[in-house]
């Protein structure tokens, strides 16, 4: 176990930038994921880690230790590839003691590695398989695999789960979780999946273009995110955001008028600076806090396009009077039939036209 | 279904009554003539004739010896040669990569004869630059024309400097379809450079490696140009002449085509005994 340390850490490719001073303090044992849009840099930076890119300006460190000049190897790290990156000439067996019986590893703790990790993920039945002939969940075990026999302080997964099927990818979720608790070593984690993120994360790193937008735990990135990208990009369905423009504003609060419907205002409570009375802004409305009419602050006319029943819940896909497109989240029960509703907003969140978070 | 396959069969028509009059047929009429004795008039069906003579020939055992010589030395030597070829070209440190890539493969589209041309001069005794460095070094001069064993090894170099290049393009294209990441997972598993070839590159490559020496084994059963061209028609007495040019000899100049259907046949035998016994060797194992 080991903390890992990333101290304005700079990528570049030639002369373009992918990676613009990410500062992120892992702590020991805790599982970080990195999330992010394809491209944001998040599988670079586990590479720049892992010691597989070269770091173009500040530090990493791992256990208290600077490792922008070791090797790969002398980390303590392991890694889990997307593709798996199994030798496909090796049974699995051969596949899980490689790297050991390359080192000169003593054959007995070779094997003793070998069996735990084969326990630990319940492959031990596959042993003398090929990875061909090993479904694509097994050998994502087998992956896993190889990267507990190297005893690692870190672990490292570059979205391992992304090439499974819906079902298979919940079940090695929970699986991966169970192994962070049963083996308590710092695991970072890469994916552009917020609910992979939201349901494995001790903590998320929120990464758009190559800057760390946001950390923090789930919920707090949840309930409490720091710009319109981090409220958008966590929660499923994402958060709906309605334009508008403040009406009014004294030091504790402001209100907003939602554009295209005169009537319906909400009230902000600000601790910061209030924006300029006929300023734009964005109001952000999680599906899951509209409510009936009356029930919530403001309430507000929508015309229905579509209804999605999921069993227990709905979700209704609606418009604005304005145009602007919403997703309202109901009880099964109490989806409306006809195809204008009035809807309430029962909690809202006040971004600037920046997109930053106005609180 | 009956009348879509009439009109697909109709569309391949021309190509099959061609293949099958150009192609089908010599096979089956030299496997025939084969065992017609040719050189009376008109030919009469004697089955002994030709393959019996092929029995005790020495001419044709002579030819059989140095074309398995050729073999058993050129082709691991080439394939060996290809391989190292393959790995500097693939090597990321390399400048110039299409240049190279380009200047190995170039022998391929070089006329033969042009070639063949160029090695005899190269090889030449009095004028020949390969003596000249001999001498240079203090080595004496070897009549490349003359001798047996430095012709064969004249033919060997020339093959090789031709056909290296080419197998290096096809092991090239093996070893850039193995995926990065199975280098990269052997690299934090602390594993050399050098035991990551052996342990992962060549057993990966293995299928592309014995598609090489397959198309080798074919190419060496053939071989006629460089004997025909460099040492002037399997010379010196025959010292390199391969089953190919036996054939050449005995259908073309003797024009006894019964015989040389007999070797024609005798060589595919050999190559498609020779590739079973290494497709057997190399299979992969469940």
């Amino acid at each position: 176990m080991a903390t890992v340390t990333l101290n304005n850490v700079v990528k570049r490719f030639g002369a373009f930038e992918v990676v613009h001073g990410a500062n992120i303090d892992i702590k020991d044992g805790e599982f970080v994921v990195f999330v992010g849009p394809s491209g944001c840099g998040k599988s670079t930076l586990l590479r720049m880690i892992a010691g597989l890119e070269d770091i173009s300006g500040g530090e990493i460190a791992i256990g208290g230790k600077l490792v922008n000049d070791i090797e790969p190897a002398d980390r303590g790290i392991a890694m889990v590839f997307q593709s798996y990156a199994l030798y496909p000439h090796m049974s699995v067996e051969q596949n899980l003691s490689f790297g050991l019986r390359m080192t000169g590893n003593p054959k007995a703790d070779t094997e003793r590695r070998v069996k735990r990790a084969a326990e630990i993920l319940r492959i031990s039945e596959l042993m003398d398989r090929r990875p061909k002939k090993l479904s694509g969940g097994q050998r994502q075990r087998v992956a896993i695999g190889r990267a507990i026999v190297r005893e690692p302080q870190v672990f490292l997964f570059d979205e391992p789960l992304s090439n499974l099927d819906a079902e298979l990818r919940v079940q090695m979720r929970v699986e991966i979780s169970r192994l962070h608790k049963e083996l308590g070593t710092t695991m970072i984690y890469v994916t552009h999946d917020q609910t992979e993120a939201m349901t494995l994360a001790d903590r998320i790193v929120v990464l758009r273009a190559g800057h760390v937008e946001q950390i923090g735990r789930p919920l707090d990135l949840y309930d409490n995110p720091d710009n319109q990208f981090v409220a958008g990009f966590v929660g499923s369905p994402k958060m709906n955001f309605i334009n508008g423009r403040v009406v009014g504003r004294n030091t504790r609060s402001v209100t907003v008028e939602l554009a295209g419907q005169e009537r319906t205002r909400i009230m902000q409570p600000l601790t910061g600076a209030a924006p300029e009375a006929g300023s734009k802004v964005i109001v952000g409305v999680r599906p899951e806090h509209f409510g009936g009419a009356g029930e919530g602050d403001t309430d507000l006319v929508v015309t229905i396009d579509v209804v999605e029943h999921l069993g227990g819940t709905s979700f209704l896909y609606a418009r604005t009077a304005n145009g602007e497109d919403v997703v309202i989240q109901r009880d099964a029960a109490k989806v409306p039939t006809t195809s204008e509703v009035t809807v309430s907003i029962r909690k809202s969140y006040l971004f600037d036209e920046k997109g930053l978070r106005l609180r | 279904m009956r009348n879509r396959n009439a009109t697909a069969y109709r569309f391949l028509a021309p190509y099959l009554l061609i293949f099958s009059v150009f192609w089908v047929w010599p096979i089956i009429s030299s496997f025939l003539i084969s065992f017609q004795a040719t050189r009376t008039v008109p030919w009469r069906f004697a089955p002994g004739f030709n393959w019996g003579r092929l029995i005790g020939d020495p001419a044709f055992f002579n030819a059989l010896k140095n074309t398995l010589l050729i073999l058993v030395i050129q082709v691991p030597v080439m394939i060996a040669l290809a391989m190292v070829m393959a790995v500097l070209l693939n090597s990321p440190l390399l400048k110039a990569r299409g240049l190279y890539r380009f200047a190995f493969f170039a022998p391929v589209v070089v006329g033969e004869v042009a070639y063949s041309a160029v090695f005899r001069l190269m090889f030449s005794l009095d004028f020949g630059i390969v003596n000249k460095l001999l001498n240079s070094v203090g080595l004496p001069k070897i009549d490349w024309f003359s001798n047996v064993t430095p012709a064969m090894a004249l033919i060997m170099i020339a093959v090789t400097w031709r056909w290296a290049g080419y197998n290096a393009i096809i092991l090239l294209a093996g070893m850039q379809s193995i995926p990065e990441d199975v280098y990269e997972a052997a690299t934090l598993d602390r594993v050399s450079k050098l035991k990551q070839f052996f342990y992962i590159t060549l057993p990966l490559l293995k299928p592309v490696i014995v598609f090489c020496l397959v198309l080798s084994i074919i190419g060496t059963m053939q071989l006629f140009t460089e004997p025909f061209l460099i040492t002037e028609r399997g010379g010196p007495g025959g010292g390199t002449e391969t089953l190919g040019l036996l054939l050449y000899r005995q259908g073309f100049r003797s024009l006894n085509f019964g015989y040389a259907s007999a070797v024609a046949y005798t060589m595919a035998a050999l190559a498609i005994a020779i590739t079973l016994v290494q497709l057997w060797l190399t299979r992969e194992k469940q």
